[in-house]
């Protein structure tokens, strides 16, 4: 009787024993699959900010793109008022002024294409000339694409 | 022969499950991102103008101009236009040029958008 009661403790006592065993290692399972997963979500939060933030640059350098191209638009609409201006400023008619002083238009004429064709090179990618850079005066610019051609020019409003 | 029987069997069962013994291998299937090949086209190059020469003739001077042609061994033949096609012409110009500039300028956006992302994906 006494053996049978000393056989079923120790039964109980190692069953005890085991099953905790695996409870700890089941709680060592779960612990290690609860810091797989935080380090996983700690990644995924690092990695949504840096999309965040990209997005965020993006959208900055888009803006500030389309405020560039918004400006030289406007730039051209001013140039072609300018050029219109040249010709017909104070009722000017530029066909009276050729035959009463044929060679001096013949100049302005050739001076002018002369420019037109430089603006032309300059808007297709050629690098400026050092004095195209430093003309600050009226004098010294290209006056057929002063905002092109040179670039530290303010026009005086 | 009792035990030569059970080893027998045995035997026989590891070799019709050996191949499975430690499961089956997986392949493993991955997907690595290639990413697509730059288009790397040079900017263009700048256009190299050359030079006209404008020709003014007026009912007065056209005489002196066709000699002046002859004497330099020009033929003496002008192609014109009249004061307000030039004007035209001009203004034509002025806005081919600036077709030209507003397309350079968007290609050099387009390229610093997407190689400054390229260069930051890169870091």
């Amino acid at each position: 009787m006494f053996g049978s009661i000393k056989l079923i403790f120790t039964v109980l006592i190692i069953s005890s024993i085991a099953g905790a065993g695996m409870y700890v290692m089941k709680l060592r399972a779960d612990n290690a699959t609860l810091k797989a997963n935080q380090i996983q979500l700690e990644t995924a939060i690092t990695e949504q900010n840096k999309v965040l933030e990209q997005q965020k640059e993006d959208f900055t350098a888009i803006l500030e793109s389309n405020k560039k191209l918004n400006v030289l638009i406007n730039t051209f609409k001013k140039d072609l008022q300018d050029l219109d201006k040249r010709f017909t400023k104070k009722n000017r008619d530029i066909g009276k002024l050729a035959i009463e002083r044929t060679k001096s238009i013949e100049r302005i004429v050739n001076g002018g294409g002369k420019n037109a064709a430089r603006c032309i090179e300059l808007a297709s990618g050629a690098e400026h000339t050092e004095a195209e850079l430093k003309a600050t005066l009226k004098s010294e610019i290209n006056p057929e694409c002063p905002s092109l051609a040179n670039p530290n020019y303010v026009p005086f409003q | 022969m009792y035990h030569f029987n059970k080893i027998l069997a045995v035997a026989f069962i590891v070799l019709l499950t050996g191949c499975s013994i430690g499961g089956e291998k997986k392949i493993k299937i991955f997907s690595v991102e290639q990413p697509r090949e730059k288009l790397d086209y040079p900017l263009p190059t700048p256009l190299q103008m050359e030079e006209i020469y404008w020709h003014i003739i007026t009912s007065e001077n056209a005489e002196e101009v066709f000699k002046k042609l002859e004497e330099a061994g020009i033929d003496p033949v002008l192609f014109g236009i009249t004061d307000k096609d030039f004007q035209v012409l001009a203004r034509n110009f002025a806005q081919i040029r600036q077709k030209l500039q507003e397309t350079n300028n968007l290609l050099q956006e387009y390229q610093k958008y997407y190689e400054e992302e390229d260069n930051a994906d890169s870091n």
